[in-house]
């Protein structure tokens, strides 16, 4: 490549690193500056961080702190909930030959893709009939809509790749398709079991509508959270991006740990990246 | 051997149930209450069988029209926007200069924020007073509504479009160079020695053989765009008026702040159909030779 088309392709490559990061920074910059400065133009790059936005959120008198708790309780509730029945059907879709495979599959991505707030508003109703309204349990099970079928087709993509000769290997040393499910297949296709409960972890973490429409103020999530601070008496902008930034940290450092699996899992198996 | 036959289906049994359970619920709860009068402020249950007003009631009382349009427009200037932005970039990336890798992994950031944060985030730099955009846009000369992008109706649907698009379009770009990279050299290298040009060549050559990637992307996107609620949510809630109510929040508003359980029922089975609609004609369009 000739030197000048270098020049260009990083130019334009700079001007979309800006365009895509800026406003995360920009952002983040926010939850460490001065309430009273948050609307200072023209914009301070250099100033005296606060971290009062901070200690208002999660400290004292740190309403925000038990929210994250419950973005944690609830996201993991959903992964680990998930786990066995997405496991065994991954499996079953990866081993066997078996009529209407693809109907199947087809099956769970209408359910990744279908509208969830459809759903939602029957849930409201029916959690607050057997007594689950606002509990972390109404969460945790109705995001099993998302959480299962993605995993299904992740984790799928995961098992393909074991080789059926180990299996076979194992069957005729006399184990069953059980103890070769565990001793095989559950140990070659751990890093995908584990990458696979992380994105699910992601997404819940990520969700609003379910908790939205089905936590109480004590067991609502951080995002959630958040939103309570574009208050009728004002925007609070220092308690948002304090309490936002913490929400994104750990979707950004689960991303940039799963490297080259981010592609596999944000296309649910289907693009190998 | 009876048992080689159902493992499968015993295996697929529990996340089936569950999923069926999950789904069949809410699928008979709406079909049932869209024709019952059912406003929750009222009381806790159904009130009397009110026939087809429910669906009358979504087309004359709530936008329902309006929000049908604006979720179309979104649904496709969105993913029109994001796959071209993301395919030139993917291009970008391909050229693999030093420091694209690193350029790749930070390049995600976005996508991997909660739709609802990224929406803190453009609502910040709206601001009509004090946004860093405005301010910005104000400088270069363009022209700016005085109640900002996101308080104007010309400009609010678009608005939101263009966070989503923000948000998505690193999506589209990394996943595109994935299936850049899965083109094999042999194809280019045959139409190079053909005297194909680089612009023919990306037109008959790459655009093709990423098609199947493309079509699954498009429609993941298209049905997450036609979704939108957590965006819209935060920016605008739909206003000013109804000027950028997508389906979903139209059901959120009628379900969740109005309590009229009876329209919102029978709003969720036209918007059942109307995703069914769609996903069965592109469906039909795209996989008709089954490349998936």
């Amino acid at each position: 490549m000739q030197r000048r088309q270098k020049v260009i392709v990083y130019a334009l490559m700079t001007l979309v690193m800006i365009f895509f990061l800026g406003p995360i920074l920009w952002f983040i910059l926010l939850a460490f500056r001065h309430p009273s400065e948050a609307y200072t133009l023209p914009p301070q790059l250099i100033f005296e961080p606060y971290l009062g936005n901070f200690g208002d959120t999660f400290v004292d008198p740190g309403n925000n702190a038990p929210q994250l708790l419950s973005s944690v309780i609830v996201s993991s509730g959903a992964t680990l909930l998930s786990l066995p029945f997405a496991l065994a059907s991954a499996y079953a879709l990866s081993r066997f030959a078996m009529r209407g495979k693809e109907f199947i599959m087809n099956w769970y991505i209408s359910l990744l893709i279908a509208p969830p707030i459809v759903f939602v508003i029957p849930y409201f109703i029916l959690m607050s009939r057997i007594g689950w309204a606002g509990s972390y349990q109404a969460m945790i099970v109705t995001l099993q809509t998302l959480a299962i079928p993605f995993s299904v087709w992740l984790l799928k993509s995961f098992m393909d790749e074991v080789p059926l000769d180990l299996e076979e290997a194992a069957w005729v040393d006399g184990a069953n398709r059980f103890a070769a499910f565990f001793r095989i297949i559950i140990p070659l296709a751990l890093p995908g079991i584990i990458v696979t409960s992380m994105f699910t972890f992601v997404f819940s973490w990520n969700n609003v509508i379910f908790p939205l429409a089905l936590s109480k103020q004590s067991t609502t999530t951080l995002p959630v959270g958040a939103i309570s601070f574009f208050a009728s008496t004002g925007v609070y902008w220092g308690h948002i991006a304090a309490t936002a930034v913490v929400a994104m940290l750990p979707p950004m450092i689960i991303f940039l740990l799963l490297g080259r699996y981010v592609v596999r899992g944000l296309t649910f198996g289907a693009v190998k990246g | 051997m009876k048992l080689r036959i159902r493992l499968p289906y015993l295996l697929l049994a529990p996340s089936v149930i569950v999923l069926l359970a999950l789904i069949l619920y809410p699928l008979a709860f709406a079909l049932r209450n869209s024709f019952w009068f059912w406003n929750l402020q009222m009381g806790p249950a159904p009130l009397y069988y009110s026939g087809l007003d429910n669906y009358r009631m979504v087309f004359q009382v709530t936008p329902f029209g309006v929000a049908l349009k604006n979720t179309l427009l979104l649904g496709f200037l969105g993913t029109f926007a994001q796959f071209w932005f993301g395919m030139g970039i993917a291009l970008l990336l391909h050229t693999h200069l030093r420091g694209m890798g690193l350029m790749r992994a930070l390049l995600i950031m976005p996508t991997t924020l909660a739709p609802v944060v990224a929406g803190f985030l453009f609502r910040y730099l709206l601001e009509p007073k004090g946004g860093l955009l405005p301010w910005m846009l104000t400088g270069i000369g363009f022209p700016v509504p005085p109640q900002g992008f996101l308080g104007n109706a010309n400009t609010a649907l678009f608005s939101i479009g263009a966070v989503d698009t923000w948000q998505w379009t690193p999506f589209f770009a990394i996943v595109l160079y994935a299936g850049l990279l899965s083109i094999s050299e042999e194809v280019k290298e045959a139409a190079q020695v053909d005297g194909a040009s680089a612009w023919r060549m990306f037109w008959s050559i790459t655009l093709p053989l990423l098609r199947p990637i493309a079509a699954f992307l498009v429609m993941i996107r298209f049905m997450q765009l036609f979704n939108s609620f957590d965006l819209v949510f935060v920016l605008t809630s739909g206003g000013p008026g109804v000027s950028s109510r997508t389906l979903s929040f139209n059901l959120y508003r009628e379900g969740l702040v109005n309590y009229n359980i009876g329209a919102t029922a029978a709003m969720t089975w036209l918007v059942v159909i109307i995703v069914s609609v769609i996903i069965n004609l592109y469906l039909f369009f795209i996989y008709r030779k089954r490349e998936w």
